[in-house]
């Protein structure tokens, strides 16, 4: 049988596995790593390179080594954010069609959704080359906060990779599903993934094997990388006092202090200070100089605080959205490699009055679930959706945190993800107001038609424009897209109805359509969003 | 199983027939059914009826029903908690982040707000709208024909009385109110 792969497409590093009758098994690189880098090269010496082995090249040739792809996928390149993380990058990023960003190296254009199907047919690669069989199925993981656009990008990169996208699935709820498999128990679980480009936060409640989401936030511009650069620049600023010499304008020595700043930073987590030099800083007299720094963690700690206070902000929303206080929460999962900050978890212990949950691996319960859900969809851990007694006993070993206790009673059924649309999605009506049609944190698929009327005496033709974002007034959203409706028979205003149906599927991706129901002729439309991948690709 | 199969598509069935009906309808629930009612009857659903649970033995065609009965009904719920609130009291912990909340509707317009040049459809209206409100509603365009804005106000403000629910209404009266402004 085909395989289905469960994969973490992650901002700076991947991971992917696959349920097995006896547990999940991890899919594995040249050098036997977990983690797969998410960095594409594109040496001079010709090919492409994926993972580990494309980090090499980072410093020998920053232009040709894209990474953090992620940032930029499904996104409006004129958004303020882009604009701000295109300053950190050293590889080039023009506008495409659409308003799409597209990378080049030498003298190929490439979308977002190109440089991340690299990253997955690696993946897709070292799982057959170890399990030695095709993998034609896959559920990708995505932040919960991803847009339609992004999560249609990220089904783009997949099917580029050759690999059916059978779902996507988010990372809060992916790690819920490995905490929680098997475990039957009825408890509310609060998901804090900190991982290295974004931050999600969600509370579950996990009962039996119905998974539902009942809130759900996070900042996608936000990570493990932010910290890395805040690192870096104290550096650089220390370099030029130190050294004389300011390395900004120098991508491959900013590169370097980058990869120093993420050693000290991983360092801090263990220990209180942090001594010691980077070497091999070129300057501009010919010579080689190098940079001594001292960082104890309290230091560290204080010039994070500003991207922890926002973690911490966030995560009190999202109970206010669940209308919970932290004392419902049995459980606080910790998730992505930016938990492993002592500061982090001390003020997330904080808020919610206990020790978060530190039994789980940061970097690979999101695969994890994944490949859970991966299995179940394609049926091949569990036939049917009443699981024999025998599957349960087998099916154990998938959760990773069920330790002798706490046995699942009786056959398991299928787990249920109830996930949850992350923003509100309206249109515009006259007057500049938004009329919400799908509500943040409604469960998906979901599917809502609503009926407007026109505006003005004798109007043939409408324009509706959707937006996501919690504002009354259009203007304060974020624009998504126009639908037009065209040929519509001339009435008094108020009197034309037209239906506009909104769709979210269980991908969290939209579909808008409108009608005229009673002109007969209903006429569809779908909606054409910013940012997202076009038929013409990167030309 | 098979009778499983067969309950989940003639339960698909009847959500299907009954698009369109108020929530408490589709989820199949009487209409003095608490926001806890809608929640354990979507549960039964999701339980049941969830697509992915029958994505390997239906055929395309059922699995589409299934799927478009289901997001109805998610549909039904979300409506059911949106005009309900929770019972739950706010805590003082979680009130320090209600700040975020999305606000109250505004009642009165900021700004220009004069018709955008494309026509751009209108608030809610008709269906749910009762008659008595389109009346005065029509009145209201009658007295804006004749540039009174104030007797417009007030007609309009008579059928926000009559269907306070409306956002066509309310849109309609932030921006006749806008005009008055301009006038004056």
């Amino acid at each position: 049988m085909a395989i289905a792969l469960g994969i973490d497409l992650g901002t700076t590093n991947s991971c992917a596995a696959v349920a097995t009758p006896t547990g999940v098994e991890f899919v594995l690189g040249q050098h036997a790593e977990r983690v797969h880098p998410s960095v594409v090269a594109f040496p001079s010496s010709g090919g492409v390179v994926v993972g580990q082995d494309a980090k090499r090249y980072r410093l020998t040739e920053p232009q040709h080594v894209i990474h953090s792809a992620k940032r930029f996928i499904g996104q409006n390149i004129r958004a303020p954010l882009v604009q701000l993380a295109l300053t950190g990058i050293r590889y080039k990023v023009v506008e495409g069609p659409n308003q799409q960003p597209i990378v080049v190296v030498r003298d190929r254009r490439m979308t977002m959704p190109e440089i991340s199907s690299h990253v997955l047919l690696h993946l897709k690669r070292c799982a057959e080359r170890q399990l030695g069989s095709a993998v034609a199925d896959a559920v990708v993981t995505v932040p919960a906060n991803f847009t339609d656009a992004q999560r249609t990008a990220t089904k783009e990169a997949g099917r580029l990779a050759g690999l059916n996208v059978m779902r996507l699935i988010n990372e809060p709820t992916a790690a819920a599903l490995a905490y929680g498999f098997g475990r039957n128990q009825d408890q509310l679980v609060c998901v804090f993934d900190f991982g290295g480009g974004t931050f999600d936060v969600s509370i579950l409640r996990i009962k039996g094997e119905v998974f539902e989401v009942l809130a759900s936030d996070g900042d996608f511009f936000l990570g493990g990388d932010d910290i890395d650069r805040a690192l870096a620049e104290v550096l650089a600023a220390e370099c030029n006092r130190v050294l004389r010499f300011d390395p900004r304008q120098h991508p491959v020595l900013m590169m370097k202090l980058m990869m120093g700043a993420e050693a000290i930073k991983c360092h801090l987590s263990d220990n209180d200070a942090a001594e010691g030099e980077i070497d091999g800083i070129d300057l501009p007299n010919g010579q080689t100089g190098s940079l001594p720094f001292s960082l104890t963690r309290a230091q560290f700690e204080e010039l994070i605080n500003g991207y922890v206070n926002r973690t911490i902000e966030v995560t009190k929303q999202v109970l206010a959205q669940a209308r919970l206080s932290p004392r419902d929460i049995s459980d606080v999962l910790c998730v992505g490699g930016s938990t492993r900050i002592p500061a982090v978890r001390n003020r997330l212990a904080d808020v919610f009055r206990k020790q978060p949950n530190i039994g789980i691996n940061p970097d690979e319960v999101v695969a994890q679930g994944a490949a859970i859900q991966a299995g179940s969809l394609s049926g091949s851990i569990i036939q049917g959706t009443g699981m024999g007694a025998r599957d349960a006993v087998l099916t154990e070993a998938h959760s990773p945190l069920l330790h002798g206790g706490a046995r699942a009673q009786g056959p398991l059924a299928r787990p249920v993800l109830l996930d949850v649309n992350p923003s509100t999605l309206s249109i515009q009506t006259a007057g500049g107001y938004a009329e919400h049609l799908l509500d943040k944190n409604s469960p998906i698929p979901i599917e809502r038609t609503k009926v407007f009327t026109t505006a003005r005496d004798n109007q043939t033709r409408v324009e509706i424009d959707c937006c996501r974002g919690e504002s009354r007034r259009y203007a304060e959203n974020e624009p998504l897209g126009t639908l037009l409706l065209e040929n519509l028979e001339p009435k008094r205003r108020g009197d034309l109805k037209i239906e506009v149906c909104f769709k979210v599927d269980a991908d969290g991706i939209l579909h808008v359509s409108a009608a005229d129901p009673d002109s007969g002729s209903r006429q569809e439309a779908s909606l054409q969003v910013i940012g997202a991948p076009t038929e013409q690709g990167a030309m | 199983m098979s009778s499983t199969r067969a309950e989940v598509l003639l339960w698909a069935q009847r959500v299907m027939s009954r698009k369109g009906s108020p929530a408490h309808t589709i989820l199949e629930l009487n209409p003095s059914s608490t926001l806890d009612d809608a929640q354990q009857a979507f549960y039964k659903i999701a339980r049941i009826a969830h697509p992915d649970l029958h994505r390997n033995h239906m055929t395309p065609e059922e699995l589409e029903l299934v799927t478009s009965a289901y997001s109805t009904a998610a549909g039904a719920y979300q409506e059911f908690r949106s005009s309900t609130q929770r019972m739950k009291p706010a805590t003082t912990e979680n009130l320090a982040a209600v700040g975020a909340a999305p606000a109250a509707p505004p009642r009165r317009a900021a700004g220009p707000t004069t018709p955008p040049p494309s026509g751009i459809p209108a608030g809610t209206v008709d269906q749910q709208m009762n008659p008595r409100a389109l009346l005065y509603y029509r009145k209201a365009e009658i007295a804006l024909r004749r540039g009174d804005f104030k007797g417009a106000i007030l007609q309009i403000k008579m059928a926000i009385a009559t269907d306070p629910a409306s956002a066509f209404l309310r849109t309609a009266l932030a921006e006749v109110e806008t005009e008055l402004r301009k006038g004056s």
